[in-house]
């Protein structure tokens, strides 16, 4: 690789270098909006690579050949111009450019779409702009093709599942790789990281979808890159930004649970249920030994009986009041949610001269979260700077500060969450007379609102990213690079439990614990590349690039849990008694690469493109130290065809193609490979353990895609698009191969499985009426991915669901994840009893003899948004629905809060469906508390609590105006804009529970995906805003 | 400056090369397999770590515990927590892919995995202490396979056949490195076999372990020669051979008795301890920082850190102890239902093996042969009630003795053992039906297809 490099450097040297300067053309270019002249604007004599940039005050000065000569005038964010080379040129720039020449940001480069040979698609940070959202990952749902996007649950600021062309692997990250200005981002110990940017600073996102855009990052792309490219000052007069917005966070939706009536009445059927079922002539289990129905009947009745007067604390009495005359009717859910707001406050300012220019940003976002104790604050500050030193070296520094703070709650299997509230039966008065919080054994469970009164946990998190760069300009058209960029993380989680939280319950002395966690991540690293650009006899245009890389990481991670305190007021570890537990580790990461690229147009025409890129990672095995990954493709520029041009309706037609490898190194630990023994205490003594069974051949996941699309211009491309077709193998796929536990062990990891994903996505961009005073335009996305599980490890075919409450398996020839469970086949008219589909086909009652099988699938087939836009005079109306088809989620909490009675949790409303007498039909069983052995078929895991989670949602939705400029300038403004925006506005769906987009955060992973499990729905939020110029 | 570029281009292309010297890094946190088993040292801290892999919750931290006395519940206990497996385990209706069948499994042949590597690489430990070490490596694989067999064998030791009735996988060295290795696909060995494997370990250690707990800079949390045998003693009772169950409890009272181990005079206070008691011949130690108690999880309540009291005592248990009954004193009454005492406190030691059971099983077995090796059965069984504060019995009857047993070792996980070796009936289950074994786990079976399934399962 490093001889290809050098001879590359040769080849770049050797090019010679053949314009003839014959006439000079001088001219100056504008700002068609301010009128000022715009720096930095590359003049370009069309069809060669010889041309020039404007200086400070928009002016060039340029030799040209003839008079024929037509001159490109590029900018970037600006529509392109051509015009005749002849005298003195005034060229007026418009901002916003035909989407066909806008700069397109990728690996180590930039392009121009038109001249792209991959897929990519791009989001402008103007698009997402102000949305109230804390990660731009949500605010990027539904906006580009082959992206999924799912934010797991209604906590705010937590994890995002993010999915370009499906899911590549079942072990590795299937998220994609991010890069903000030209720095891959590392992950942090808690919350989602990509939390930390603020959006608003970004000028775009490029998502590098196909192996010809993403093979040169190489071993971490197979997920596709998301390059984040952040705003940058351009010259001129000082302008300054001013935004701030206000507004308010709200659940999707809320469920409903019975309430003290039902409740009450509910629970003495199921009473009544359990008696009958046992006393059943037809094996009905009467092993307790009733003497008759009615022996039973008053059993239950004593049973039920007792509970009420227990939830309610009435009997023993413990400050409740009787059950029976309905005093008593909390709704619990209503207490799992807070009043919560959301506000922004930012302020901007960019500008600079010839020499110098600079964007410097600052802000503030609060978001509540809907659930009571959540919070999440952001406080961001970022500086670019760009110097021109002379007119070969040009140095800048990124950097972006920002500070995290969450109120986290617990994950949502806590007892301690607060959606786990609901389990609470409405009978439970909320405080007892001395105003002191009921719990257990009066409330069901653990009150979850102890814990918000009784504890904090607070998370916080420093960030600080960014790089000093140098561009040498080494020749005509060769360019150096290097920069050190730096990613550092530092993370703060600070708990404390009361005595009377679960958690302190739990300590020693029961008076409280307190846990304190540090972890920092540092990774900083070094890019070096040359990149040289020639056009030869003026039809052959090359793009070479060419470098090497470092990357190191260090992870620290240290955490010391203490408990007992001698007062309420104190809660950090230093008040402890006793030190209860502790852990300090250390891991770290080289990474050395060398990439290179080469793009070839001929004729403006043909287009062709390769890359490569070798990777060597100390995480990999001894047996595959280096990792190579490639790609090639092409295009044909069709529409420039001599007898295309006659075709009026077409206005842009370009076919590609590409093939190439790319590489997924996130499922190995930093030292995975070998084999190790770690530390293991027994008693006060220290010991070793096996910690870890290597495999020397352990390394990165092998993607292979095939790319093939059309992109498109139609009526003078009024209506553009692309469409894409693409076939994604994953190789050598990381598996836990299970192993007989006679072994030692119980699973190996290695590279053994096979997966894929085919699909295909469209994208339409309309614009349906432009004139002066009203524009509107559509922007449509739509995408289909089928994922398949091709190998496992090669022996076995299936890893089948080992858990009570979710049914997510593997299974060779289906997607990733499919439910594999008994098929509910409602409840029997005869007798209520719940019926599964049998292994001969017929129902039984018998959950143990039911066949398991494939009853759903939490891979969507469809997903797409639609975003309209429409401009009146000042005002624009915007909004996005989004919708996601053909999935199904399993509600691991049916069998609890959907169970028949099952138990005493509070049941859903739907429940009040259950069977009752012979020859009712439904899908409720009959009502059966599981006080005694028995028959406890009805509430376990099947198709009952699968669901279709299609759904369509209003995503967002934003009003805005722009007070007219001559106002403005009469206050000393220069512009202003006053919103209104909101997220979540409105969804359509059939699921059941509390809102379709969901997967529950403390099992979340690539194959438990579509679980619901007292997961909060997302949140809706409401905000009014303004942004002042000046 | 410009050609100075150039010079800086090679330049950090050849820090390019230096880095690949960077790729070779090392865990901070584990040492490389190859190197654990070169010095007297580590093979030590190995023999330690294996104590702590026996005290996993899924094992003797509590999990072969309690669900022994779930599965041996005949209506004494109700499960009412929410977690499905272990409801499948008192209600006898166990799936093949029940979560703690398949843990308890896998963490019994870690054990062994570990004891194997040990007694391979004896060689390296210190001639002085190699016969301890082997003593210990072979008591903790002795332990493991003994719960293996009574769970997963196809019937007790005392239906007979046990020449043909299918044990547990036999493995006692290391195998391949590589955990794939067909080699590892093994047959269920008999009944017969793992039993005889069994023995041969427990009385190896026995000759071999030191009755001195506190040999030479080591405290009695470790394996004695009491505890190997009382091992011995439990399982010659699983093979109803009562001579040599009795001579070994015999031995192992006498090895207690040695280095001055006695019961302890309250019997509340033998429960519920941070450090072991005169009494304790072996406990998993469990600590604020390391060990797990999970009998303390399901047993107790939220007022004492556990879950909301997942297994709760009938009156059908509390009926059974006499007036003044001190052990029946050591339950206390909380969320509705009485609770074992015994599992109150958390971040307590697991009592594996107590002198009062090694009293009783010489008792039981005296008075089923007639003798009275070491102690009549009248003085053993007096010593037990004493501390109950319950009369003497003159001339203790075998049903006697084991309700004496019974209400002594209650909960402490001998409740299925002792309901099969008895041919009791547990909730309408015979004590050799198929119900009242474990499944072989699924997974397994997917591995290795060899591997045949109990009878009543598929």
């Amino acid at each position: 690789m490093r001889k290809l490099i050098i001879a590359l450097i040769g080849c770049l040297v050797m090019v010679s270098f053949t314009a003839i300067a014959q006439k000079s053309v001088t001219g100056k270019v504008t700002d068609s909006k301010t009128g000022l002249g715009l720096p930095g604007v590359t003049v370009n004599v069309k069809g060669t690579s010889s041309g020039t940039s404007t200086g400070g005050d928009g002016t060039f000065t340029l030799t040209v050949p003839d008079d024929k000569t037509v001159l490109v005038f590029t900018y970037v964010g600006y529509t392109s111009q051509e015009r005749a080379a002849s005298g003195n040129l005034s060229i007026s720039l418009e901002e916003g450019v035909s989407d066909l020449d806008a700069v397109v940001v990728v690996g180590y480069g930039t392009s121009i779409k038109k001249e792209l040979t991959g897929a990519i698609g791009k989001v402008k940070g103007e698009e997402i702009k102000n949305m109230p959202v804390p990660n731009f990952n949500q605010a990027l749902q539904g906006r580009a093709a082959g992206v999924f996007v799912e934010t797991q649950n209604g906590k705010v600021g937590e994890g995002i599942k993010v999915r370009i062309r499906g899911a590549s692997s079942v072990n590795s990250s299937n998220q994609p790789l991010y890069v903000v200005d030209g720095i891959p981002l590392a992950g942090g110990a808690f919350g989602s990281s990509t939390a930390d940017i603020n959006f608003n600073d970004v000028e775009s996102f490029e998502i590098l979808k196909d192996a010809a855009a993403s093979a040169i990052y190489g071993s971490r792309a197979a997920n596709g890159v998301v390059v984040i490219t952040t705003k940058r000052g351009k010259q001129g007069k000082t302008q300054f930004n001013l935004g701030a917005q206000y507004g308010t966070n709200a659940p999707t939706n809320k469920r409903g649970f019975l309430n003290a009536q039902e409740y009450v009445d509910y629970f003495q059927q199921a009473g009544r249920g359990a008696a009958e079922f046992h006393m059943r002539p037809d094996g009905g289990d009467n092993w307790f030994g009733f003497t008759d129905l009615q022996d039973a009947y008053d059993y239950m009745q004593g049973i039920i009986v007792g509970r009420l007067n227990r939830y309610s604390g009435f009997i023993p009495n413990r400050g409740g009041v009787d059950w029976r005359n309905g005093q008593i009717d909390t709704n619990w859910e209503d207490l799992a949610f807070q009043d919560a707001n959301t506000n922004q406050i930012e302020l901007s300012a960019q500008g600079g001269n010839e020499k110098t220019r600079f964007f410097i940003a600052g802000s503030i976002n609060n978001q509540d979260g809907i659930l009571i104790g959540n919070k999440f604050q952001r406080m961001s500050a970022r500086i670019n700077l760009d110097h021109q030193v002379n007119n070969w070296l040009k140095i800048g520094f990124n950097s972006s500060l920002s500070k995290i703070t969450r109120d986290r709650v617990p994950d949502d299997n806590a007892f301690s969450t607060p959606m786990q509230i609901v389990a609470l039966a409405p009978i439970t008065p909320v405080r007892d007379t001395a105003g002191l919080l009921f719990s257990t054994p009066v409330t069901t469970y653990y009150n979850p609102l102890l814990e918000i009164e009784q504890s904090t946990r607070r998370t916080e998190g420093f960030r600080n990213q960014g790089s000093i760069y140098a561009e040498f300009k080494l020749a005509k058209g060769l360019m150096f690079h290097t920069d050190l960029g730096l990613d550092m993380i530092i993370q703060n989680s600070e708990n404390w439990w009361g005595p009377r939280t679960l958690v302190g319950l739990a300590s020693p002395l029961q008076q409280g614990v307190a846990t304190s966690e540090w972890f920092r991540n540092t990774r900083w690293m070094n890019n070096n590349y040359l990149s040289y650009k020639t056009t030869v006899s003026d039809k052959h245009k090359f793009d070479f690039t060419a470098g090497f890389a470092f990357e190191n990481l260090d992870e620290r991670y240290t955490y010391v849990e203490g408990s007992d305190f001698p007062d309420l007021a104190l809660k950090t570890v230093g008040s402890t008694t006793t030190i209860t537990a502790g852990d300090g580790t250390r891991g770290e990461n080289n990474l050395v690469s060398m990439f290179g690229r080469v793009n070839y147009v001929f004729d403006d025409k043909l287009l062709i493109g390769a890359s490569i890129r070798d990777d060597a990672d100390s995480r990999f095995g001894t047996n595959y130290k280096h990792g190579q990954f490639w790609s090639a493709s092409a295009g044909f520029i069709l529409s420039d065809l001599n007898f295309m041009k006659g075709i009026d309706v077409i206005s842009f037609l370009k076919p590609r193609i590409s093939y190439g490898t790319t590489g997924n190194n996130t499922g190995l630990g930093y030292y995975d490979a070998k084999s190790q023994y770690g530390a293991a205490t027994y008693g006060t003594a220290s010991g070793l353990a096996i910690s870890r069974f290597g495999n020397d051949d352990l390394r990165w996941e092998t993607v292979e895609q095939f790319n093939i699309g059309i992109d498109f211009g139609l009526f003078n491309n009024k209506l553009t698009g692309e469409i894409d077709w693409y076939n994604k193998q994953t190789n050598d796929m990381l598996l836990n191969r299970p192993v007989t536990s006679v072994s030692g062990t119980t699973a190996i990891f290695g590279n053994i499985g096979e997966m894929e994903n085919k699909g295909v996505e469209l994208t339409l961009n309309t614009v349906n009426i432009s004139n002066r005073n009203f524009k509107w335009t559509t922007s449509l996305n739509i995408s289909h991915n089928k994922n398949k599980l091709l190998k496992l490890d090669g022996e076995q075919n299936e890893i089948l669901p080992n858990d009570a409450r979710f049914a997510n398996a593997l299974i060779v020839g289906q997607p990733i994840g499919v439910f594999w469970a008994p098929k509910f086949l409602g409840a029997n008219a005869d007798n209520g009893d719940a019926q599964y589909e049998g292994e001969d086909g017929r129902p039984t009652r018998f959950w143990d003899e039911a066949k398991k099988q494939i009853v759903g699938d939490p891979n969507p087939e469809w997903f797409g948004g639609v975003t309209n836009t429409v401009g009146w005079k000042g005002f624009e109306l915007s909004f996005l629905f989004q919708g996601v088809f053909g999935n199904q989620v399993q509600d691991g909490a049916g069998g609890f809060m959907s169970s028949s009675a099952s138990w005493f949790d509070n049941q859903t409303k739907d429940q009040l469906a259950a069977w009752q007498k012979t020859g009712d039909v439904t899908m409720v069983p009959q009502a059966r508390l599981l006080w005694l052995d028995g028959d406890d078929g009805a509430s376990n895991i099947s198709s009952r609590y699968v669901y279709d989670a299609s759904y369509v949602r209003l995503k967002s939705l934003s009003l805005g105006y722009t007070v007219p400029t001559k106002i403005m300038s009469r206050l000393g403004l220069n512009s202003a804009r006053i919103y209104v925006s909101g997220v979540n506005l409105l969804t359509w769906t059939d699921y059941p529970g509390w809102d379709p987009e969901v997967n529950t955060d403390y099992r979340s992973s690539n194959v438990n995906q579509g679980s619901d499990f007292y997961a909060a729905p997302q949140i809706k939020s409401w905000v009014f805003g303004i942004n002042l110029g000046f | 400056m410009k050609s100075s570029i150039y010079k800086y281009i090679i330049a950090a292309s050849l820090l390019g090369t230096a880095c690949e010297k960077k790729l070779d890094l090392a865990n901070p946190q584990s040492l490389d397999a190859d190197i654990v088993f070169s010095t007297d040292d580590r093979v030590k801290k190995v023999l330690i770590g294996n104590y702590a892999s026996l005290g996993a919750a899924t094992l003797f931290g509590g999990d072969v515990l309690w669900m022994s006395e779930l599965l041996g519940s005949d209506g004494e206990l109700t499960w009412v927590g929410t977690f499905p497996d272990p409801r499948q385990i008192i209600l006898k209706n166990i799936q093949i892919n029940n979560s703690n069948v398949f843990a308890t499994y896998a963490q019994a042949y870690r054990v062994i995995y570990n004891s194997n590597n040990i007694l391979a690489n004896l060689d390296v430990v210190k001639a002085v202490d190699r016969s301890r070490v082997e003593g210990e490596a072979k008591f903790l694989r002795a332990m493991a396979y003994f719960e293996l067999i009574k769970y997963f064998g196809e019937k007790p030791y005392i239906a007979g056949n046990t020449t043909s009735l299918k044990g547990v996988p036999l493995i006692t060295a290391p195998g391949p490195s590589s955990p794939t290795s067909a080699e590892y696909q093994l047959p269920r060995a008999t009944v017969e076999a793992v039993y005889t494997q069994i023995i041969a370990d427990f009385t190896d250690a026995e000759a071999k372990l030191p009755s001195l707990p506190g040999a030479v800079g080591r405290n009695s949390v470790y394996a004695n020669r009491a505890a190997a045998a009382l091992g011995l003693a439990r399982v010659y009772l699983q093979q109803a051979k009562y001579a040599e169950a009795r001579d070994a409890a015999n031995r192992s009272i006498t090895f207690a008795a040695t280095v001055g181990m006695s019961l302890v005079p309250v019997f509340a206070n033998e429960f519920n301890t941070t450090a072991n008691t005169p009494e304790d011949i072996f406990s998993m130690q469990v600590t604020l920082q390391a060990g797990t108690n999970s009998c303390f999880t399901f047993f107790s309540t939220a007022t004492y850190g556990a879950r909301d009291g997942d297994i709760e005592v009938n009156l059908k248990h509390m009926d059974k102890y006499e007036t003044g009954d001190r052990r029946k004193d050591l339950f206390f009454f909380e969320a509705g239902a009485f609770r074992v005492g015994k599992w109150q406190q958390n971040f307590r030691n697991v009592k594996v093996m107590r002198l009062a059971e090694a009293y009783l099983t010489r008792a039981e077995c005296n008075v089923r042969l007639g003798t009275s090796v070491g102690a009549t059965v009248a003085a053993d069984i007096k010593r037990i009630r004493d501390r109950a504060a319950l009369p003497e019995i003159e001339a203790p009857t075998l049903q006697q003795v084991l309700q004496e047993r019974e209400l002594e070792l209650a909960f402490e996980g001998q409740g299925a053992w002792d309901a099969k070796r008895l041919k009791l009936t547990t909730d309408g289950l015979s004590w050799d039906d198929p119900k009242m074994t474990f499944p072989i786990p699924l997974r397994e079976r997917n591995i290795n297809p060899g591997l045949e399934q109990n009878p009543g399962y598929n």
